[in-house]
């Protein structure tokens, strides 16, 4: 069993959520968070006498994203990793990132199932 | 690689970012959570807070970095009372970037 942790763009996740529901993953949590990569988040570019300039003071730190989690049987690691980046790729430096993380176990509350058959 | 989860101060978030980013560790995701320790939140006198605003900070990096990190949030985010928060270390098995659909951070 693997969690998949994907932060992506805001305006990306209905269109995620469709092309992960074609393929038969519906459960999923997505919630709202700040972020950056290595970029150190967003520069203005100022018109100076010598050109166009980066500058480093005027930044935006925090760009704002979804972070999707999801959990998937081993089996369907490959298969989910690529709708989603299928779904999310422009090409655009802020695309995301996904992260595969081992999950040991998972317990369905209500039936008090464990294993695989408390995510399917 | 290993992922990083820091439940900390929220004012304390800033200067953890920006150290770390002194470092070279730049990218970081933020979210603002709610939750208590084993002090089960605070109370003063009839009024209790259950649950205390914290920020978590999410850094994925490699296995080499870990100490790095993890010693730079602990200085950063130190204030000596109760309340400062946890670091949290998990392994990720393969990170991926979406816009090139590469393997790696």
């Amino acid at each position: 069993m693997k969690e998949i942790v994907a932060v992506l763009r805001m305006n990306k996740v209905q269109h995620t959520r469709d092309a992960l529901a074609e393929k038969g993953h519906y459960a999923m949590t997505v919630k709202n968070v700040l972020g950056r990569g290595k970029q150190k988040g967003l520069q203005y570019e100022l018109e100076g006498d010598s050109g166009p300039q980066f500058t480093e003071s005027p930044r935006i730190h925090y760009i704002p994203k979804r972070l999707l989690m999801l959990l998937v049987t081993d089996d369907h690691v490959e298969e989910v990793v690529e709708t989603i980046i299928k779904a999310n790729q422009t090409g655009n430096i802020g695309d995301g990132k996904i992260f595969i993380c081992p999950v040991e176990d998972a317990i369905r509350v209500r039936t008090k199932e464990t294993g695989d058959r408390a995510i399917l | 690689m290993k992922m990083i989860r820091a439940i900390i101060r929220p004012e304390r978030a800033e200067v953890v970012a920006s150290s770390l980013a002194a470092a070279g560790f730049p990218a970081l995701t933020r979210m603002d959570v709610y939750g208590r320790g084993k002090q089960k939140g605070i109370s003063f006198d009839a009024i209790k807070y259950e649950e205390l605003p914290k920020s978590m900070l999410m850094i994925v990096v490699e296995d080499e970095n870990v100490s790095k990190v993890t010693s730079i949030i602990q200085v950063s985010a130190l204030t000596g009372y109760y309340g400062d928060g946890k670091i949290l270390i998990t392994p990720v098995d393969t990170a991926y970037t979406i816009r090139t659909g590469e393997e790696g951070l």
